[in-house]
């Protein structure tokens, strides 16, 4: 049987929730007799193989156009895509911006830090233009299942990648799987 | 009486007619989810988290208003149940910014908890992802609207708990906003700070400044014990966490307060930023040096002994355990010194009246206050009153001095004009007389005469000056003759005193216990560092002659000891044993009280 294609990436993240997925230990031996990791932040390949995957894992949230095309294209090559995370879920922390405003934000962080001296706003194609809104991945592309926490514990994680390679759709996670912090 | 049958999920309960699904369901011991509901405030079905299908009804039913009648049948957990509340739920996420990571009340919050309970793992809506105003222009609270779910609770218990009336929806729909004032910032508007509606809030949206994200409930410890900023006595719940006090609740369990504090109770003492005394202090040298507890006791001691008995003086806070007045009054007692004094006025005896608990202040018709400004004082005990008025009681203000009570009053007289007062509560049904330390010796006979038709209540200044007075701590203090002076200070603040202590010759011997550095400790010979409320064990007699528990909910700053532990060790130096355990000393305190007439069961 051939294994089943897992790719993961991160949008606006701050990596806990990949952190969350190596948290599973030593389980995650016995996950890779049935799946295997392509393209991921953590490995080599950086881009989901063109041939698609099975499962798209998404973390962070939406906040730059650079943050849209990879989820879109995370989109197009995975059949099941799952965000992980608050961020991903919600918005998260960098939803944040969203109560001062991005342009604000972008002011305080890079000009009027108290150890800024004759800073400027970073701006470059390759950077993505920032939104004026951050928003959970939901709100660009289609999710399937959401697996909420800042981060996610590994068992909320692991009990997800399970129940999906069961076979067993909608994921519903547990009362004491959900977590919002 | 009469009861009904229903069945809720299959199992029978019998109840009073009139009982909501909810307590019916409580009864039977099946818990329908709340949101809005709140044990001490009445049932507005605003929040709809509580709907269940009752049998012969087209929709859905709030459980918390709809009553049971004989023979109903209800779902409390269908599928269209759970479909319903997991609406309810999504609808409430998506209006305004749920960011559980940085909110205040993530691991207490009781939204949150039923996200999780009916699997909400994202937001099923389009969220509307602008900022709400934050009101941070109050000093100890702020209001984050941004986590407001419009639940009401806060409202209600501005209006029914405290009777300030000052929480109120402005707008509609989407735009609906509590506001204070109708749209006044909290800071400049007529809320008082009694975090009554901090308390009751479900979510993240009003929360403590000083406390905030220093631990959930789960990581605090919770001791419960009683305030001690005044004579009312409200029950507290002193959350801890590493040895330190992170915030006072009003205990919902207190038969005084149902959970009621005020801005004095819950903020000001967390927030008291005087500088403490952490060890004993001994004047060597023209200055004050840092002594062990021995040396300094027994300089004092030692003082003591030299004096006559007529040379000594001692001046205590009402602000102290039964257990240390009534070891301070034996110790007086046995060394035969008379000039004691207390650092509070008291209110006047009056006698053969019925003596009132707090409660009966909402029995009466006509409430007449005399002497006393509990709007100012005993903050809690204005609640009652507002919340009486709000009933429909009369308020009749007898004072000649400047009283907040009085924009409530429907009548106000001058206290040469209380006979005209009297006659008019002589009148009403059930009066409640409440009265304090200005109430002149003239008036005293003209209030008796209600003795036959009216409770009486007290309002004390101070804290448990009922304790103080029963135990003698009272008797005219004379500065000028005293050659050596014990001041039972404590967290005392250093103004408005009663006694003058200028008056106290230059070469007096001053002791002083005391909690803080002021002037007082500037001036004293000793100085012995106490405990403060939250460092303190015993018990302290209220308003109603009420005894209740104080418990430590940390350790004592640095040396310093419980008062009833100070002068147990004073007393020891003076060959006075305490030989008794302190519950012991607890005991023979109420028996005293008891002997007084002031203790009740
Ligand atoms: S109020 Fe409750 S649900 Fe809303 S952000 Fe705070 S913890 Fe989360
Ligand atoms: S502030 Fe709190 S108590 Fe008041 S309506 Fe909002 S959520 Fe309810
Ligand atoms: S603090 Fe007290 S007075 Fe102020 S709004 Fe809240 S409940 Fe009302």
């Amino acid at each position: 049987m051939s294994k089943i294609k897992i790719a993961t990436d991160w949008l606006a993240g701050c990596a806990g929730c990949h952190m969350s997925l190596l948290d599973i230990d030593e389980r995650i031996v016995k996950l890779l007799e049935s799946v295997e990791f392509t393209s991921s932040p953590v490995t080599d390949l950086k881009h989901p193989p063109e041939d698609g995957v099975t499962i798209g894992i998404l973390e962070g949230a939406v906040c730059n156009t650079h943050n849209v095309e990879v989820a879109k294209e995370m989109r197009k090559r995975c059949q099941i895509l799952i965000a992980i995370g608050d961020c991903a879920t919600f918005g998260g922390v960098p939803a944040m911006r969203n109560l001062v405003g991005t342009q604000e934000a972008l002011k305080r962080a890079y000009i009027e830090t108290e150890s800024v001296v004759g800073g400027l706003i970073p701006g470059s194609s390759e950077l993505g233009e920032p939104l004026d809104t951050v928003t959970g991945v939901d709100k660009v592309v289609k999710v399937d299942v959401f697996i909420p926490g800042c981060p996610p514990s590994a068992d909320a994680l692991f009990f997800a990648l399970s129940e999906l390679l069961a076979g067993r759709t909608p994921v519903i996670l547990p009362p004491e799987y959900l977590k919002y912090d | 009486m009469s009861q009904v049958i229903v069945t809720i999920d299959n199992i029978e309960v019998k109840v009073r007619p009139g009982t909501t699904i909810l307590a019916a369901a409580k009864e039977a011991g099946i818990d329908i989810p709340t949101l809005c509901n709140h044990r001490a405030l009445s049932p507005t079905g605003a929040c709809r988290v509580c709907v269940v299908e009752v049998e012969g009804q087209r929709t859905l039913q709030a459980a918390c208003v709809f009553p049971v009648a004989e023979g109903m049948k209800i779902k409390t957990d269908s599928d269209r149940v759970v479909k319903a509340r997991k609406l309810v739920l999504d609808m409430i996420f998506a209006e305004r910014n749920h960011f559980c990571p940085f909110c205040e009340a993530s691991g207490d919050c009781e939204l949150q908890n039923l996200g999780y309970r009916y699997g909400i793992d994202h937001w099923a809506y389009e969220t509307y992802l602008k900022p709400y105003p934050i009101d941070a222009t109050r000093q100890f609270f702020l209001m984050d609207h941004n986590r407001c779910i419009l639940c009401g609770r806060c409202i209600r218990a501005c209006d029914e708990l405290v009777g300030n009336h000052t929480l109120g929806l402005r707008q509609r729909g989407t735009r609906s906003m509590v506001g204070a004032d109708t749209d006044t910032p909290f800071g400049e508007s007529t809320c008082i700070s009694c975090g009554t509606c901090l308390q009751v809030c479900p979510t993240g949206a009003i929360f403590d400044g000083r406390s905030s994200y220093m631990g959930r409930e789960v990581q605090t410890e919770h001791i419960k014990s009683t305030c001690s900023q005044c004579s009312i006595g409200c029950g507290i719940e002193i959350a801890t966490r590493g040895g330190n006090v992170l915030r006072v609740k009003g205990d919902w369990d207190a038969e005084v307060n149902k959970g009621l504090l005020c801005k004095k109770g819950r903020f000001e003492k967390l927030h008291d930023g005087r500088k403490r005394v952490e060890v004993p202090l001994l004047r060597q040298g023209g200055g004050l040096q840092a002594v062990s507890w021995d040396q300094a006791l027994k300089a004092t001691a030692e003082r003591v002994k030299e004096s006559d008995a007529e040379g000594v003086g001692v001046l205590t806070s009402s602000n102290a355990t039964n257990e240390a007045l009534y070891m301070l009054s034996a110790l007086t007692r046995e060394m035969k010194v008379t000039n004691i004094g207390l650092l509070n006025g008291v209110s006047p005896g009056l006698s053969g009246i019925r003596r009132g608990a707090l409660a009966d202040i909402a029995k009466g018709d006509v409430i007449l206050a005399v002497g006393a400004d509990p709007v100012r004082n005993q903050p809690v005990a204005s609640f009652l009153i507002k919340r009486a008025v709000d009933k429909g009681a009369r308020l009749i203000v007898v004072d000649d001095a400047d009283n907040d009570l009085s924009c409530l009053a429907t009548m106000k007289f001058g206290v040469p004009d209380v006979g005209r007062a009297v006659d008019v509560a002589a009148r009403a049904e059930n009066t409640v007389v409440i009265y304090g330390e200005r109430v002149p010796s003239s008036a005293v006979g003209t209030l008796e005469t209600l003795r036959q038709r009216a409770v009486f209540i007290a309002l004390e200044p101070g804290v448990n000056t009922q304790a103080a007075v029963a135990f003698g701590l009272k008797n005219g203090f004379k500065s000028s003759a005293v050659k050596t002076l014990f001041v039972l200070f404590g967290e005392e603040q250093w103004d408005g005193m009663d006694v003058k202590l200028g008056e106290i010759g230059e070469d007096a011997f001053v002791t002083v216990v005391s909690s803080y550095i002021s002037p007082l400790t500037d001036r004293a010979d000793v100085v012995l560092p106490m405990a403060i409320w939250s460092e303190r064990s015993g018990t302290l007699t209220n308003v109603e002659g009420r005894v209740q528990k104080v418990r430590a909910a940390v350790y004592p700053e640095g040396e310093a000891k419980p008062d009833w532990e100070i002068i147990s060790l004073l007393a020891g130096m003076l060959g006075k044993k305490f030989d008794e355990s302190p519950d012991k000393i607890s005991d023979r305190a109420i028996e005293a009280l008891k002997g007084g007439g002031i203790h009740r069961e």
